[in-house]
C-alpha cells in the first residue's frame, strides 16, 4: 500500500516542489516514486517510517551527501532532500533507464543476461571505475551486493543504486550489508565491526566474480553439502571458515561437478591471469585481512586487459583470445587470427579495431589516472580490414619506426599499424606487431 | 566460450502453511485464507520468482479433523503453486498437524534436493483451541525434528478467540505471534509475512539484527552441520584447455579515414 498519493506535493528542504505521481516499487526500507521536480522526471525514494534504526544521523548523512554532490555520473545519488513529512523524509534522484536492470535479475536470467561477455567486462570495468572514484573521495558504500546496480546487459552500462547509506568512511549508517555480500569481518563482528573502504572491496571483488563466473566465490562443495542452512552454519561459511571455490592450496571447496557445471565451464574458459587476481583477491590472507585485499587499480588492469582479449569468431561466438595469438574458436573450431598485437610493458593484447590501451596498462600509476585513454586501435572506414594506431593521450608521443627512424604523433592523429613501430608513452614502451 | 545463460545453483527455501480449517474458520475468515493467498501468487512469483539466494518452493497443510496437505506430493515450485480453496469444517486438531509435519519435514520425504535448503519457513494460522494431543505432538517435533528446530516460525492468531500463549509455544517465541481480529487486515498479514520470510535471505542486515531478527528468526541452532559436511562431493579440476597458436603478421603503410 503506497504511502504516498499520487498529486500529494513534498518539498526539499531548500523548498523546491514536489509533485508525486507514480508509485514504482517497494523495497525493505521505503518506497520508489516517480515525480516531478522542479519540470523534470525524478525518482523519489521514501522511507517507511520507522524503518531506519538512526533516522536523525541518516538524514543527516543524506543531507551532506546531497550537498556534497555526485562523485560521479555512474551514481544514482541523492539530487537533494526532501522536507520532513508524516514522521518521515525522502529524498530525490535519477530515474533508472529504459533497458536498465538489477544485477540480482541480471545473474542467471534467461530473459535479460549480458549478451556477451564484452558486455559483461564492460560491466565490471564500469563498477570498479566507479568505486574507486567513489573510495578515493574518502567515501565506503557500506552496502555492497547485488541489488545495488542497474545494468544495461547490451552494453555493460551501470548505474549505481541505493547510494543512500554511502557514508564517510569511517562512520556507522547502522547498515551491516546483505547476506553472502558482507566480508568474513563485518559477519564475525555481529554487529561490533562496521564496514569500511576494505569491507567494500570484499563485496566487490564477490560481485565480480559473480558476474563473471555466475556463482558466489565462497559457495563449492561445501555450501552444496549443506542440508540446511542455518544462520550457524552461514557465519561458518562466509565468516569463521570462508575458502574460496577455487583455492589452490585447499581443494576441499572445490564446485560440484554435474551440478555447478556454468562456473566449472567459465574457470575452465577464462585467461590464466584474470583467474590468478581471483585466486589473490579471495586467498585466505585476503579473505582474512581485509588490508591485504586487492585494490581497485589492481582490477581494473586485470579487466581492461581481459575485455580487449574478447573478440567475435564470425561464426557468431566470443573467443577469449589466449597470450596475444591466434586462439581455435570453440564453436566452429576455425582459428580467430590474430594478425596484429600490442606489445605492452607487461604483456601484449590484440590489436583488432576498438581495442584500446589505457594509462594502466602500462604499469604503476596513479589510480586517478588508471582509466586515462592512451591510444586506440582504429579500422579504415573504406577498408575496415586496415588497421591503424590513433594517440588518444593528449599529449605528443615519440615513435620510433621500424627502420629506426624518429617521429612523432601529435594528440588524436593516426599512424598506420607497422609491426615493429615503438611508441613511447609515459616513459614506457608500446611496440606494434 | 561458454554460455553468458548459465543456470546458478541455489538453495530451496521452504514455505510452508500450517492453516486452521476447523469449524470456527468457517465463512469470511477462511474466505479471506484463500483470497489472500490466491492474491500471494502472482505477487510471489514477481518478488521473489528470480531472487537470487534461493528457489521457493511452496507447501500447505490444513487442519480440523484431522490433518490434510494441500500439496500432498511435497513442495511446489512458484510456477506449478495454485491453490484451491480450503473449506472449513470440523475440530482442531493441532497436534494431528504437527504430527504430519514431523513426518514430512524430512530428507526421506519432502525435503528432497541436490543443493540443499535454507532454513525452512512455516507460517502457522489458528483462530482458535486445540482439540487433541497436541503439547505431546509439539514436544516430539521440537526434540527430534532438526528442521523443524531450524525453522523460521511464525504464527498469525486469527481473532480473540486465538491461543496466543499455544501459538507462542509453536513458535518458540511470543514475539513471532501476530494476532489481528480485521479480516483485511489478516489478507495483508499473510502476504506481508510471505513476501518478507521469502525475501530475509537477499536483504540487508542492520547492526544488532541478530538480536531482533529471532522475533522471527526463532534460533536456527542444532549440530545440523554434523550430517553437512560428511559426504565428501566430486570436486572439478580447475586447469582449463590451453589455447595457443602462432600469430601471424602482414605489413602495410597507408594513412586514409579512420573509425
Amino acid at each position: 500500500m503506497p504511502m504516498l498519493e499520487q498529486g500529494q506535493i513534498l518539498k526539499t528542504i531548500s523548498g523546491v516542489r514536489i509533485k508525486v505521481e507514480q508509485f514504482i516499487a517497494e523495497g525493505g526500507q521505503g518506497e520508489v516514486y516517480r515525480v516531478d521536480y522542479n519540470g523534470e522526471k525524478k525518482a523519489l525514494k521514501w522511507y517507511k517510517p520507522e524503518a531506519l534504526r538512526d533516522p536523525i544521523l541518516f538524514y543527516d548523512n543524506l543531507k551532506t551527501n546531497a550537498a556534497k554532490g555526485s562523485p560521479d555520473k555512474a551514481f544514482l545519488w541523492p539530487d537533494a532532500v526532501t522536507e520532513k513529512s508524516g514522521g518521515t523524509f525522502g529524498y530525490i534522484m535519477g530515474l533508472r533507464p529504459e533497458g536498465y536492470y538489477e544485477l540480482s535479475k541480471i545473474l542467471g536470467s534467461k530473459k535479460c543476461n549480458f549478451v556477451s561477455f564484452k558486455a559483461a567486462a564492460e560491466a565490471c570495468i564500469r563498477i570498479v571505475s566507479a568505486f574507486r572514484i567513489l573510495h578515493n573521495n574518502g567515501y565506503s558504500y557500506q552496502d555492497l551486493n547485488d541489488g545495488n546496480f542497474f545494468i544495461n546487459p547490451q552494453t555493460g552500462d551501470v548505474l549505481i543504486c541505493d547510494t543512500d547509506n554511502i557514508a564517510k568512511n569511517g562512520t556507522s549508517t547502522g547498515i551491516l550489508g546483505k547476506p553472502r555480500y558482507m566480508a568474513p569481518e563485518i559477519v564475525n563482528g555481529k554487529g561490533k565491526v562496521l564496514p569500511d573502504t576494505q569491507s567494500d572491496r570484499y563485496s566487490l571483488a564477490a560481485i565480480l566474480f559473480l558476474i563473471l563466473f555466475n556463482n558466489h566465490p565462497l559457495e563449492g562443495s561445501h555450501w552444496v553439502m549443506v542440508t540446511c542452512m542455518t544462520d550457524e552454519i552461514a557465519e561458518k561459511l562466509y565468516g569463521t571458515s570462508p575458502l574460496f571455490i577455487f583455492d589452490p592450496n585447499d581443494r576441499s571447496n572445490a564446485p560440484v561437478r554435474n551440478l555447478q557445471i556454468s562456473v566449472i565451464e567459465r574457470w575452465a574458459f577464462m585467461p590464466e591471469y584474470l583467474k590468478s587476481k581471483f585466486v589473490t583477491a579471495f586467498s585466505q590472507e585476503a579473505l582474512k585481512t581485509p588490508g591485504k585485499r586487492l585494490r581497485e587499480l589492481d582490477w581494473l588492469q586485470v579487466l581492461v586487459r581481459f575485455r580487449s582479449d574478447i573478440v567475435r569468431c564470425t561464426c557468431g561466438n566470443e573467443v577469449f583470445i589466449q597470450n596475444a595469438a591466434t586462439t581455435k574458436c570453440d564453436v566452429c573450431g576455425k582459428p580467430v587470427a590474430v594478425t596484429h598485437t600490442v606489445k605492452l610493458p607487461g604483456y601484449s593484447i590484440t590489436a583488432a579495431g576498438g581495442s584500446r590501451i589505457y594509462r594502466c596498462m602500462l604499469g604503476t600509476c596513479n589510480a586517478d589516472e588508471a582509466l586515462h585513454p592512451v591510444a586506440a586501435v582504429v579500422t579504415r572506414k573504406d577498408k575496415p580490414g586496415v588497421l591503424g594506431f590513433r594517440n588518444m593521450s593528449g599529449l605528443i608521443l615519440n615513435a620510433t619506426t621500424p627502420s629506426g627512424k624518429p617521429k612523432q604523433i601529435k594528440p588524436n592523429d593516426v599512424i598506420p599499424f607497422n609491426p615493429g613501430i615503438v611508441i613511447e608513452a609515459f616513459d614506457k614502451k608500446i611496440e606494434l606487431q | 566460450m561458454p554460455s553468458t545463460e548459465g543456470v546458478i545453483v541455489k538453495k530451496v527455501l521452504p514455505l510452508i502453511y500450517v492453516i486452521d480449517t476447523s469449524g470456527s474458520m468457517f465463512g469470511d475468515r477462511i474466505a479471506s485464507v484463500n483470497e489472500a493467498i490466491h492474491e500471494l501468487e502472482p505477487i510471489l512469483r514477481e518478488k521473489v520468482g528470480e531472487i537470487p539466494e534461493a528457489e521457493i518452493k511452496i507447501a500447505a497443510l490444513t487442519f480440523s479433523s484431522g490433518a490434510q496437505w494441500i500439496t500432498a506430493n511435497g513442495l511446489v515450485s512458484l510456477d506449478d503453486f495454485f491453490w484451491n480453496d480450503a473449506t472449513a469444517g470440523g475440530l482442531t486438531d493441532l497436534g494431528a498437524a504437527l504430527k504430519e509435519l514431523n513426518q514430512k519435514l524430512s530428507r526421506n520425504s519432502f525435503l528432497v534436493s541436490d543443493t540443499g535448503f535454507c532454513a525452512p519457513v512455516l507460517i502457522f494460522m489458528s483462530d482458535g483451541e486445540p482439540n487433541d494431543n497436541w503439547e505431546k505432538e509439539l514436544n516430539n517435533i521440537k526434540q527430534t525434528n532438526k528442521w523443524f528446530q531450524a525453522a523460521r516460525k511464525i504464527a498469525i492468531a486469527i481473532g480473540e478467540d486465538a491461543n496466543i500463549g499455544i501459538l507462542t509455544k509453536l513458535v518458540g517465541s511470543n514475539e513471532a505471534v501476530i494476532q489481528t481480529n480485521d479480516l483485511e487486515t489478516l489478507k495483508r498479514m499473510i502476504i506481508a509475512v510471505s513476501v518478507s520470510a521469502s525475501m530475509l535471505a537477499g536483504s540487508s542486515r542492520m547492526a544488532g539484527d541478530a538480536a531482533s531478527g529471532s522475533m522471527i528468526l526463532e534460533a536456527a541452532t542444532t549440530n545440523l552441520d554434523t550430517d553437512t559436511f560428511t559426504v565428501a562431493p566430486e570436486v572439478a579440476d580447475f586447469d582449463g584447455p590451453d589455447l595457443m597458436a602462432a600469430g601471424t603478421q602482414d605489413v602495410w603503410d597507408d594513412s586514409g579515414d579512420w573509425n
